[in-house]
């Protein structure tokens, strides 16, 4: 049996294993997959745009805020169902990207990952200011609804979609455009590649995913704030996971929300900022000695293909 | 929203545009120093101030000394703690894509506000020290603030003469200029690395002495501070020192400007949004300078 | 005939040095073209500045009577202008046929077929799934001069095409470039070798501090005054 089929089927029981947890495990427990699944999804999606094309996004959580307050504005002002919300939600941040990307994407990489950390608290700004809609600083809070369940299985699906996307993108020629970006944009506009498009493209996608997740969230707290979605933290663990793990690869993320997210829930949720320091500490170590991340390295010693 | 502006007013906005933006100059020259010298984006820029507003805060409340006096100390401190910073972590990414030192300065601050939250809670603190204000005419100055605007002056000028007339000041414009043709002149360069993060960290501890005085102390204070001189940096201008100058002082200004306008939530967001509608539309800064 | 490329009085300056200065040059297709000059004399800034990469502060660009100064680089390549670097910019973490593969469109099998034969032809077929970045400086200049054929432009501009690559190397590469000319493609490169530029090209221009000082045969240039008094100082 050849390692691509035992990881396949490996896969193929996993996913079944988690498809009828619901059924036998706990709330915690269920809640707790639930996270990890939007993490994985968040990681994810940071990872198209940051990842393969090196455009560093300091402020993507942005879209995660934009999802949440998008669709915990539907439900709760235009009684929405949230699965329609949560669709609109990810549209939602898909227009807040296709807005910011334009003028963003034409600045050079520390101006672009500074520019956009500064859009994200302007976007908190905006959302306190704008009160009647979005009830301010003091928070919005949706009608109850016991669905952890079904935003188990929804967040499920994302993080399985946003893991294919990326599969799907590494292996395309687009997936390859969008990494001579990374490697030398000049050089592969000397080749005819319309870096701007791409760019482009590779942000819009890596929104909507924290969109609609973030939709998901807010229906799944019951109850959002400004700074409950505009976070920095959510920013740092998004790229902790993606540096960790390995960033332009297709599992790198995957592997690193999974890592992280266990050890923050066993050990280190215990001791707030601990977790955040070591968070930082990762950051720093894996700048100076891991760079392209734990399956980035592996990668690149065992000759891995890149659909790792 | 009925506002009657007076020239009263606007002189006021001058005026405390004027004092905040001295203070937010000397800080941003800091930053500007890091940029210029080695390229790096230091984020962590905000975090050295902030541990320097604790320095002052700890020696008043353990030795009720004044706190004005504790500049030194607290710029000697920093000195040598972003001297650590750069010999142990920073030195490795100087040559590194520029995004490596992004995201590794990125991570020291991380972990030194979270240190900082672990060591001393984040519980508010203060140095009530200097309180009430100038009055003269119409105009109201907050004494801190006026204080803390002649030490950011005479510091400022004082960074400014050493860097014109001393050989060390020469040989860091020199190394900013040019660090190749400041290796060939014998300068040696990775000194000057190293004194030069030693510096910005003890800017940004003048800053926070001062500050100390004025705003409540705690861990998160100095991210304000890292996005601030950024934009002072956009706006006068990438690696020109002297635009530090004239982009702290366009900076306080404009966020007086706005706080006469604005809500005080929304002119917090000024700063945000100043600095990206500058970089949309001159990424070279406003007085031009070198872009990454 | 259309000319091939045609620069038109380009100037460009860099804050305040001018590194090209006004300068006309003329192609006619299907001729390989020499630019040659002592360093600094802007032979690489007037590449960019045909390339799209550095945008000329006066004077036109057309490329086969079409304008093409202020167009994108990527449109300027999409019409048919292809190049190399002087300092080769292959893409280091892509493997050397990836790095033929991404700039094609179309039938992906098809490409990597060619991307192949092309290999093969710079004798690097071995290294096909090598990440270029791993290779040798000579043979990412190989994987560079066969990255832009990818695209089939008309017009090439190779930038010290013969540096770092070993003799035998040269001789097909320089065979291969007689071969575009003969298949009606435009070349023109920038050569320190003056054994290369004497034995490749039909023209050749000769830059000096942003001007161009004389045109013509490799013979003539070579006894030119002016050229020789560039090379071996005033």
């Amino acid at each position: 049996m050849s390692p691509t089929r035992l990881f396949q089927g490996g896969l193929v029981l996993i996913a079944a294993a988690l498809a009828v947890y619901p059924v036998f495990g706990t709330g915690y427990g269920v809640r707790a997959l639930l996270q990890l699944f939007m993490w994985i999804a968040l990681a994810g999606s940071w990872n198209l745009i940051s990842g393969l094309t090196g455009y560093v996004s300091f402020g993507h959580v942005a879209f995660f805020g934009i999802g949440a307050y998008t669709a915990a504005i539907l439900i709760t002002n235009a009684g929405w169902s949230w699965p329609l919300a949560c669709i609109v939600a990810g549209v939602a941040a898909c227009g807040l990207a296709l807005l910011i990307g334009y003028p963003c994407l034409r600045l050079k990489g520390p101006y672009f990952a500074i520019a956009m950390l500064g859009l994200n608290e302007v976007l908190r700004a905006l959302v306190s200011y704008f009160e009647g809609l979005t009830g301010g600083g003091s928070g919005l809070s949706l009608p109850t609804l016991q669905a952890s369940v079904p935003i188990y299985y929804v967040m499920g699906v994302c993080a399985a979609a946003v893991t294919a996307l990326t599969y799907v993108i590494i292996t395309s020629r687009f997936g390859l455009r969008l990494m001579t970006i990374r490697e030398d944009e000049v050089a592969a506009e000397a080749m005819g590649i319309d870096t701007a498009r791409h760019k482009l493209y590779a942000f819009l996608l890596s929104a909507v995913g924290p969109g609609i997740v973030g939709g998901l969230a807010a229906r799944d707290q019951g109850y959002i704030e400004p700074i409950s979605v505009f976070p920095l933290a959510t920013t740092i663990t998004m790229i902790v996971m993606v540096l960790f793990g390995g960033k332009g690869t297709v599992w790198g993320p995957v592997l690193g929300a999974v890592v992280l997210f266990v050890s923050q829930e066993i050990v280190w949720a215990r001791f707030p900022y601990v977790h955040q320091l070591l968070f930082g500490a990762i950051i720093v170590a894996v700048v100076l000695l891991m760079p392209r991340g734990v399956l980035g390295i592996l990668q690149i010693k065992y000759r891995l293909p890149r659909t790792v | 929203m009925n506002v009657v502006i007076t020239p009263a007013m606007v002189g006021q906005v001058v005026i405390s545009g004027l004092l905040s933006g001295t203070l937010y100059a000397m800080v941003a020259l800091g930053l500007a120093l890091i940029f210029g010298v080695m390229r790096v984006i230091n984020i962590a820029h905000g975090p050295m101030l902030m541990l320097g507003a604790y320095a002052t805060f700890f020696l008043y409340s353990a030795f009720g000394v004044n706190p004005y006096l504790t500049l030194p100390v607290s710029m000697a401190a920093l000195f040598v703690i972003g001297m650590l910073l750069e010999r142990t972590l920073v030195f490795r990414v100087v040559d590194a894509p520029e995004l490596s030192s992004l995201l590794l300065t990125f991570g020291i601050s991380i972990a030194v506000v979270n240190l900082a939250q672990l060591a001393f809670t984040s519980d508010l603190r203060a140095v009530e020290f200097l309180t009430g204000s100038f009055v003269v005419g119409p105009f109201a100055v907050s004494k801190s603030r006026l204080v803390a605007f002649v030490f950011a002056a005479i510091i400022t000028a004082a960074v400014f003469v050493f860097l014109r007339n001393t050989k060390l000041g020469k040989a860091i414009r020199a190394t900013s200029q040019s660090r190749d043709v400041a290796m060939v002149c014998g300068i040696n360069v990775g000194r000057i690395h190293l004194i030069t993060f030693g510096f910005a960290a003890a800017l940004a501890a003048a800053g926070g002495t001062l500050i100390a005085v004025i705003v409540a102390i705690q861990p998160e204070m100095g991210q304000i501070w890292t996005f601030k001189s950024f934009l002072v940096i956009v706006l006068g201008g990438a690696g020109n020192y002297p635009g530090a100058l004239v982009g702290g002082m366009l900076l306080g200004l404009i966020e007086q400007l706005a706080s006469l306008f604005l809500t005080t939530q929304l002119s917090e967001a000024v700063a945000y949004v100043l600095l990206v509608l500058v970089l949309f539309v001159r990424p070279t800064g406003i007085l031009g300078g070198r872009s990454t | 005939m259309t000319a091939a490329l045609e620069v038109d009085a380009v100037k460009k300056s860099f804050g305040g040095v001018t590194a090209v200065n006004g300068v006309s040059l003329r192609l006619e297709p299907g001729r390989i073209y020499g630019l040659i000059g002592p360093n600094g004399s802007g032979k690489t800034t007037l590449f960019n500045c045909v390339t799209g990469v550095e945008r000329r502060d006066a004077g036109r660009i057309l490329f086969q009577g079409e304008r093409i100064d202020g167009l994108k680089p990527w449109q300027i390549a999409v019409k048919g202008v292809g190049r190399t670097f002087q300092v080769t910019r292959v893409f280091p973490e892509l493997s050397a046929l990836e790095n033929l593969l991404v700039v094609t469109r179309g039938d992906r099998a098809t490409a990597e077929r060619r991307g192949r034969e092309l290999l093969t032809f710079v004798k690097l077929e071995k290294l096909a799934g090598e990440y270029a970045g791993n290779l040798s400086y000579g043979q990412q200049k190989l994987v560079e001069f066969v990255r832009v054929l990818m695209r089939d432009p008309s017009l090439i501009l190779l930038d010290e095409p013969a540096a770092g690559v070993n003799r035998t190397l040269l001789n097909d590469l320089l065979d291969a470039v007689r071969r575009l000319r003969d298949e009606g493609k435009t070349v023109l490169l920038v050569e320190h070798d003056m054994k290369v530029v004497m034995g490749l090209c039909e023209v050749v221009f000769v830059l000096d501090h942003g001007d161009k000082i004389a045109e013509g045969p490799p013979g003539v240039i070579q006894a030119d005054e002016r050229v020789i008094e560039a090379y071996f100082g005033r």
